[in-house]
């Protein structure tokens, strides 16, 4: 029925089917970093399910419906609005922009009513995509002239550049790294990321005059968190204590102090780690990292047993994305990195984050019920 | 899958035989592709694994190796804090101070009679439940929050329960004595003192600053003559049932704002509490059309340049036609008309044909003199940027010339008022008191003639046009009126929503304060005869403004007859 039948495929199964091939260990691994997320956000609120944990999980249920969709249609059809997608989630990047401008202060979503898109999340899904239709069917060394390879880094630098003046840095980041990132699984010259690095230290020095003044208070705060304890050092410093007075096996459920008494900005979003850190000490800490850890390697698999390079840059590229989420918001709350605000994905409150999360797991799996399909290397009216 | 890349040396050979079918060079293409993408996973994975051991070092370290400072460092941060700055007004009345409070919690592990600690505390602090305190007490937990902020009696009162278990952690909270009197003035501070609005943002690094040793930060507003503007405001937004208000009383020679509000407003003692929308500073942030109002700013253009003289005649018979737009007059003279009876009748036509005589550049050049074009500098970090067609074409100019295609805040039209009639020279606009023995120089506008016959011309206006109604007896009001039809949804206007506005100045003989009022959407009512333009509600609120104001101001009553000009006596015949 969602099969969308101009795609007679040879080995066409029924839903059920496609189901039973798709990798129930991903989506356990999913779930299992979702109900940690319940949990915490449980403790947060002082042990109840309002005011967070109760609209995360009926969230959750609605981004899980997607993730089956999604994963059920035939990976061809993502191939096929893989620009027209990445052309769209510009547009409303562009829109907020216009619209920010016109009212006043940063405005990164669109009000939908039910919850908030903010186009910037859309944006990441439709870059990888993007640049997974386009790598796809290039050897590296197509990928590697620096006229084909013009195009992906414009993919990449345009609506960076949007979300840079948002301002999201955190989200610009991402993207930006994932992009290069994708380039790189795809073969592109060292010589580029070599260069690229130097450049972009060099970059650094017209870069800093460019941050707008709170965000340079941020890497400085970073540098020294004590130069300012009690404004924008509030953060890292509290974050730190809290991580601190965990120990080895933690204070115990719903007994961080510096969490539960508020001490803790921002500690159903960004900074909930932190709690985990502080109620389930040491060990809470390192099997959520297990758990990341897991959920990637296992991306990887799937990744490799993906017979179309478009499923496989595909799968790789969210993996990088995933992989950086969750690496710049727990660095950030260890103070490894300055403070961006990027949520921890799968834990941290947010409708946004968690849909457009399962969406992107669903295209994973979409990828992986659909390895075996063969898609030539120029496919596609939209080609 | 396995297999098959196994085979990829050969299959590398292969490719190089440019003779291969293309087929199995395709594959081969494929499977390089595949072999290469390979050592980049390899890579990709090494740096992945290298981060995440990065997470889980750094995780260890400050776990296991970081354990002591929990219990103190909150303690030090809160005493190390320095206590923020006062806010006071220009007389030094207090708007803004910090209270040494104590925040209130519990070691339940140590109740030993929950019920009657519990009953001790409910009775003091009567807003708590005594059963969800009960269950706290009971739960066990080493930390229980009782309750932030407790006053001195009630931290003695809780104190003389002599229960050891109930223990208090210092907190500074910021108050504001006046509640909402000024509060998108002072704007307000979050949870940890930090402003995040308003005057307490702006000036969150000087009121925090320890070299000040907690000077108060003085600002140029006067309680008194704010709390009779806000007054006056509710009261008119309640007579004609308007959506909101706006009013500011500035200081004509100096540029210090004496008196700013918006309403609807909020108490920035709760600004938790407050609705998104009453957050809104209305007279700095918002930028509206001004209407009519702005035909001030058109005369002084056209009489500075010499482009025209207040007795010279335009031509406002007919409505002007351009394309699909019309210029209309609301109440029309259908004749030539003097430059004073443009202004006083208010006539559109007329205005813009006294802008099609001066031009494009002149417009420009006088609009951005006199401030409208630029963003206030007022010291708040709330403050709106004008909004003007980019291109400014015949039609702009002519439309603009009375108040319409052109969007400015109310500040900004109140320093552009204050300039048109003080001798030409605006005033940066201000919230900090000045220090009279330092002056600050102004920017020349106009000319100091063409400034006497824009004070000729506003007072006219009262006596004899559109702003009657604020003809207080003594203290020579001047002024301008101003409505315009607020931008509907769908791009046009909405006919019966207006918003009017009425920017005075008095006493008129020497300029002292302008006051400037504005309703949003108010409503024909009987006493108005159906009418809601400016003339019937903006000015009525203004004129009750200065009639109070005017005595706390040290503005002496002045029952000279007013001096016309004979230049005047010839433009302007009733």
């Amino acid at each position: 029925m969602i099969d969308f039948g101009f795609y007679s495929d040879r080995q066409s199964r029924s839903i059920l089917q496609k189901l039973g091939d798709m990798s129930w260990t991903l989506l356990f691994l999913i779930i299992a970093t979702c109900l940690v997320g319940f949990v915490m956000l449980y403790s947060v609120a002082g042990g109840s399910l309002e005011p967070w944990a109760g609209r995360q999980i009926a969230r959750f249920f609605i981004g899980l419906s997607l993730f089956f969709i999604v994963a059920i249609v035939d990976v061809r059809v993502w191939l096929s609005i893989s620009y027209p997608f990445y052309l769209f989630a510009f547009v409303l990047v562009v829109a907020v922009e216009m619209a920010g401008t016109i009212g006043m202060g940063a405005q990164r979503w669109i009000n939908l009513g039910l919850f908030q898109l903010q186009p910037a999340e859309l944006m990441k899904i439709g870059l990888v995509l993007a640049l997974a239709r386009f790598c796809h069917g290039l050897t590296p060394q197509d990928i590697s002239r620096p006229l084909v390879l013009i195009i992906p880094i414009l993919m990449i630098v345009v609506p960076t550049f949007f979300v840079v003046r948002q301002p999201d840095l955190g989200t610009a980041m991402l993207m930006f790294v994932g992009g290069a990132g994708t380039l790189f699984v795809a073969g592109a010259s060292w010589i580029y990321f070599l260069s690229g690095g130097a450049l972009g230290l060099l970059a650094l020095i017209p870069a800093w005059s460019l941050l707008r003044d709170y965000q340079r208070d941020r890497v400085l705060t970073f540098l020294d968190p004590g130069r300012d304890p009690l404004g924008a050092g509030y953060h890292i410093l509290q974050s730190k204590i809290a991580l601190g007075s965990g120990g080895m096996f933690g204070k115990g459920f719903m007994q961080g102090t510096q969490s539960q008494l508020d001490f803790l900005p921002e500690k159903q979003t960004d900074f909930i780690f932190t709690v985990l850190g502080e109620e389930w000490g040491l060990m809470g800490g390192l099997g959520l990292l297990c758990l990341y850890f897991l959920t990637l390697m296992m991306m990887y698999v799937l990744a490799l047993q993906i017979r179309h390079q478009f499923g496989r840059l595909l799968v790789l590229g969210i993996a990088l994305m995933y992989f950086l989420y969750l690496f710049i918001n727990i660095a950030m709350v260890m103070g490894l990195v300055p403070v961006v605000g990027e949520p921890l994905p799968f834990i941290s409150y947010g409708g946004t984050s968690m849909m457009s999360l399962l969406i992107s797991f669903g295209l994973v799996m979409s990828a992986y019920i659909h390895r075996d399909i063969e898609i030539p290397r120029r496919p596609g009216a939209f080609g | 899958m396995a297999a098959r890349t196994k085979k990829s040396p050969m299959e590398l050979g292969a490719r190089t035989l440019r003779s291969d079918p293309r087929d199995a060079a395709m594959d081969a293409l494929t499977r390089h592709a595949i072999e290469s993408g390979r050592n980049r996973l390899v890579v990709a994975i090494t740096l992945f694994s290298l981060c995440f051991l990065t997470l889980v070092g750094r995780l260890v370290d400050l776990s296991l190796m970081r354990q002591a400072e929990e219990p103190t460092a909150m303690h030090t941060s809160a005493t190390t804090a320095v206590t923020r700055a006062d806010i006071v007004d220009r007389s030094g009345q207090l708007l803004a101070t910090t209270l040494d409070t104590g925040s209130l919690y519990a070691d339940t592990r140590e109740i030993t009679d929950p019920e009657n600690t519990a009953a001790g505390i409910v009775n003091v602090l009567s807003d708590l439940d005594y059963d969800d305190v009960l269950r706290q007490l009971k739960s066990g937990r080493s930390f229980y929050w009782i309750k932030r902020n407790l006053t001195p009696r009630q931290q003695q009162q809780i104190t003389e329960l002599g229960v050891p278990a109930l223990r208090f952690v210092p907190e500074d909270r910021r108050v504001y004595p006046q509640g909402p009197l000024l509060s998108h003035v002072l704007g307000f501070v979050d949870s940890d003192n930090k402003g995040i609005a308003g005057i307490e943002r702006r000036f969150n690094g000087l009121l925090t600053d320890p070299a000040r040793h907690g000077r108060p930060l003085q600002l140029s507003i006067d309680v008194r003559v704010q709390h009779t503007l806000r007054d006056e405001l509710q009261r008119g937004i309640a007579e004609f049932s308007a959506v909101g208000g706006m009013g500011i009383v500035l200081d004509a020679r100096t540029g210090e704002v004496v008196a700013m509000a918006s309403l609807p407003d909020f108490d920035p003692n709760e600004p938790g509490a407050a609705e998104p929308e009453t957050l809104f500073n209305r007279a700095t942030l918002g930028a509206y059309e001004p209407g009519s109002t702005f035909k001030t700013f058109n005369t002084a253009m056209a009489l500075d340049t010499g482009t025209a003289r207040v007795f010279d005649r335009f031509d406002a018979t007919h409505p002007i036609q351009i394309g699909r737009f019309s210029i209309k007059d609301h109440e029309p003279k259908s004749r030539w008309l003097t430059v004073a009876e443009i202004i006083a009748y208010s006539s559109n036509i007329g205005s813009a044909r006294i802008a099609l005589a001066a031009g494009l550049d002149r417009q420009q050049d006088y609009l951005s003199r006199f401030g409208l074009l630029d963003k206030s500098p007022i010291e708040l970090p709330e403050v709106g940027e004008p909004q003007y067609p980019g291109t400014w074409r015949e039609i702009n100019l002519m439309t603009i010339a009375f108040g319409h295609g052109i969007a400015v805040t109310p500040i900004q039209i109140a320093s552009g008022i204050a300039a048109a009639v003080n001798g030409g020279n605006l005033m940066p606009a201000t919230l900090i008191k000045r220090d009279p023995l330092q002056p600050v120089a102004g920017q020349r506008v106009i000319s100091a003639e063409t400034s006497a016959t824009m004070r000729q011309l506003l007072r006219l206006i009262v006596t004899d046009g559109t702003g009657r109604k604020a003809d207080l007896v003594g203290y020579q009001v001047g002024g301008k009126t101003g409505t315009a039809e607020k931008i509907g949804g769908g791009g046009g206007y909405r006919r019966k929503a207006n918003l009017t506005s009425f920017a005075s100045v008095f006493p008129m003989s020497d300029p002292r304060y302008v006051v400037l009022c504005m309703l949003d959407e108010p409503k024909a009512t009987k006493k108005t005869f159906g009418w809601a333009t400016a003339g019937w509600n903006a000015v009525p609120v203004a004129r009750h403004v200065i009639e109070r104001i005017a005595p706390m101001l040290n503005v002496a009553p002045n029952d000279t007859p007013d001096q016309r000009d004979p230049a005047l006596l010839v433009a302007f015949k009733q």
